[in-house]
């Protein structure tokens, strides 16, 4: 990491650890969005950090964006920065213009398909970010090749909902719809790719929470006494933290070496066979550590953690979420055993022996 | 967390590690077609071959990393790496040099004197000579500091009395690394005074004998020593400093592929019976074997990393081999979904041998080295909890 990305970093952890705290968080799923911390975001660029320069964004590495996205997770950040920089960055990609704001998601791992005059059809049952945004990115396909669309929400039918975590999600229901921008087809984005850099963003969020949920117990245990002394100095609670730093760090380790990975790739949304193996990886590892660190992290809460006002749950609910967006941990182990099947079905019987290997090396 | 790295840096993959990877791989699959040693499972701890040892000391690939005077290469620890987990997931039997290529080449390496630098790492290094760890002691297992053993200050030397456990394929070895008091605990300070010693496995009054584990091998030893005299130079570092130099060895230990690896050749057995006949829910548990094994190797690796950059991850070895272990022995269970695990290992099939060693031999991955309990209990003072 160089010192640029460094200091946006640390610029981007201050701006959070000032505005988005848990009363923020509380505010903004009761409805109330803290204005404060929309503009300090949105004034500091960090959306536009995927944006090339000469398109007016930061032109940041694709490891900053994945540190950023997993930095504001760890605060429980109530705002699209995930996806108005996926969204951004699918804009520069096609060479359309990036408006600024927010930017929401409409690609829930499915895309929609185009007609050649140009007009989309059918319903995308889970847009992320369009409750704040000024324009909805869609990947639309034309036999078989992707395009990249975007939508005014005012043109389109949207119902908002929320999930598990009090997050929006949206229903965008296209009929015949015209898109204010439509790319030609890019030859640069696949949909799998869209489909694999999205799952890493999940991933890299669920690790983000994964990691202040960690701090928060180890915290709480340190602090918490029942029995005459700290809840920390009982083996059995010990041994719950211990899991759940394993766990956390084990998927940390997994999700940065699928961004290191595809920060290497000339075309990081192309998505192939090499971007798949370490993408699945992140996924299925976060999702494992999805189920298992939220458990004993309620477990050594006690009944604070149960509560609303207590802030361990923003994280919990969130990664219930995350983790089953754009490909469960079981879909993601699938994708890696049909890889290491078409292998084998495609080579020389006597090269079976050693493909597990070959692809945990890869 | 406090005391915990959730960033691990990446390591430095260069064109000669690949190649190297590269090289020992065709070299495995050549010796396994032609015969040359035939894989099994937990092969660091239970795969003991001379002949191999010797084969891959000819190779240059023991000690690698020691300085060329001493029959080392001078290559980087990750190329140690490389050569290592590629030896694991094919379990090839390298259990007779394991401990003295990681643990005690490197020891005599930093605490030896100039003479067993000179005399003892080129053998080792040629997989001719082998040392055992002299750690465990019938009354001392978690509770290491609790040795027993003595060294006795003698005229020229040291007197050593006592009894070693658990000794891993001493009765192949030529020397034994003996952790043993050399004067008495004090309150509140029970790990000075704790010394080890290089002591060759020939000297007078050594007795080993073996001791069959449940998976029927013989490779434990009880190893028995009755007034061993051994010189002054002897001593491996400080005197009294044997602790420090234990804990510092671990994170090494601790953090390496076999903590993760040891099932992996049953995995390929696996893959390998089931070929085009493998089955979508087949391949599904492949694919959560192979997604975790590649999440470990990333965090073994940057802990790698870690003590390349001169740091300590203790915390972080620890965990390492929290994980690993119990993940190489989940491996087995999900494995099963296959086919049943039924017969001994003398059947003949090269997957039935394997799944049933996996199974029998799984009990001991949580507990050598350092059992789970106090590696999570490494971890809680780590974070600051005791």
């Amino acid at each position: 990491m160089n010192e640029t990305d460094l200091l946006i970093l640390d610029a981007a952890e201050r701006l959070m650890s000032d505005f988005c705290t848990t009363e923020a968080v509380a505010r903004h799923e009761a409805g109330v969005v803290s204005a404060e911390l929309a503009e300090a975001v949105m004034d500091s660029g960090l959306p536009m950090a995927w944006v090339p320069e000469h398109f007016g964004g930061v032109g940041g590495s694709l490891t900053l964006g994945f540190d950023l996205i997993r930095k504001s997770a760890s605060y429980a950040l109530p705002l699209p920065l995930a996806e108005t920089l996926v969204a951004n960055l699918l804009l520069a990609v096609s060479g359309l213009s990036v408006p600024g704001g927010w930017a929401a998601l409409g690609y829930d791992g499915g895309a929609l398909p185009v007609s050649e005059r140009g007009e989309v059809d059918g319903t995308i049952e889970m847009a992320s970010g369009a409750k704040e945004a000024s324009v909805i990115v869609v990947p639309v396909l034309e036999k078989g090749y992707l395009r990249i669309a975007s939508f005014a929400p005012s043109t389109i039918d949207l119902e908002h909902r929320r999930n598990l975590a009090g997050e929006v999600r949206t229903r965008v229901i296209l009929r015949s719809a015209i898109p204010s921008q439509l790319s030609g087809r890019i030859k640069t984005i696949s949909e799998d790719g869209v489909r694999q850099f999205c799952a890493l963003v999940r991933a890299a969020q669920i690790a983000g929470a994964l990691d202040r949920v960690s701090v928060l117990t180890a915290a709480y245990v340190a602090e918490r006494k029942q029995f005459g002394r700290a809840l920390g100095k009982f083996q059995a609670i010990q041994h719950r933290i211990a899991d759940i730093a394993g766990e956390t760090a084990l998927a940390g380790a997994a999700v940065q070496q699928a961004t290191r990975m595809l920060g290497a790739c000339e075309h990081p949304l192309l998505g192939d066979h090499s971007t798949a193996i370490s993408i699945a990886t992140a996924k299925v590892l976060a999702g494992e550590a999805a189920r298992k660190v939220p458990q004993d992290a309620h477990q050594a809460h006690g009944a604070m953690g149960f509560s609303y006002e207590y802030p361990l749950q923003h994280f919990t609910r969130r990664v219930w979420n995350w983790r089953e967006e754009f490909g469960s941990e079981f879909y993601w182990s699938e994708r890696i055993g049909f890889m290491i099947k078409d292998e084998v079905q495609a080579g020389p019987e006597s090269s079976v022996f050693g493909l597990a290997w070959d692809f945990a090396t890869r | 967390m406090a005391g915990i790295r959730f960033n691990f840096p990446a390591p430095e993959i260069d064109q000669s590690i690949n190649e190297l990877r590269n090289e020992v791989r065709a070299f495995l699959h050549e010796e396994i077609r032609g015969g040359g040693f035939v894989p099994v499972a937990d092969c660091w701890c239970a795969g003991v071959d001379r002949n191999f040892s010797r084969k891959l000391g000819q190779k240059g690939w023991i000690g690698v990393t020691w300085p060329r005077k001493y029959g080392g290469q001078e290559l980087s620890a990750l190329h140690r790496y490389v050569i290592t987990e590629e030896l694991l997931a094919v379990g090839a039997p390298v259990h007779a040099h394991w401990i003295a290529d990681r643990q005690s080449g490197p020891l005599i390496l930093a605490s030896g004197t100039e003479d067993m630098k000179r005399n003892i790492l080129p053998r080792i290094a040629a997989g001719e000579c082998f040392v055992a760890l002299g750690l465990s002691e019938p009354e001392a297992g978690s509770d290491l500091a609790s040795v027993k053993t003595r060294a006795r200050k003698v005229d020229g030397g040291w007197e050593i009395t006592g009894t070693k456990l658990w000794s891993s394929g001493a009765q192949h070895c030529q020397y034994m690394t003996v952790l043993a008091r050399t004067s008495d605990p004090v309150e509140g300070s029970r790990h000075e005074g704790l010394t080890q010693f290089l002591v060759p496995l020939d000297s007078r009054g050594v007795t080993i004998s073996g001791i069959r584990d449940m998976s029927g091998v013989e490779h434990f030893n009880e190893s028995h020593f009755e007034s061993v005299f051994v010189a002054d130079d002897s001593v491996l570092g400080q005197v009294g400093e044997g602790w420090k130099q234990i804990t510092s060895e671990l994170a090494l230990e601790r953090s390496g592929p076999e903590r993760f690896l040891s099932t992996f050749i049953a995995v390929e057995r696996v893959l390998e019976q089931a070929s085009r006949d493998l089955t979508d829910r087949e391949a599904t548990v492949l694919g959560g074997i192979v997604a975790r094994v590649r999440a470990l190797r990333a965090m073994s690796l940057g802990v790698a990393a870690l003590l390349e950059e001169g740091k300590s991850p203790d915390v972080e070895a620890a965990l390492v081999k929290d994980l690993g272990t119990r993940f190489e022995q989940d491996v087995v269970e999900r494995l099963r979904e296959f086919g049943p695990i039924l017969w001994k290992r003398g059947s003949g099939d090269l997957l039935d041998d394997v799944m049933a060693d996996s199974l029998l031999r799984q009990p001991s991955f949580t507990l050598r080295g350092g059992t789970n309990e106090v590696l999570k209990g490494i971890v809680a003072r780590g974070i600051g909890l005791r």
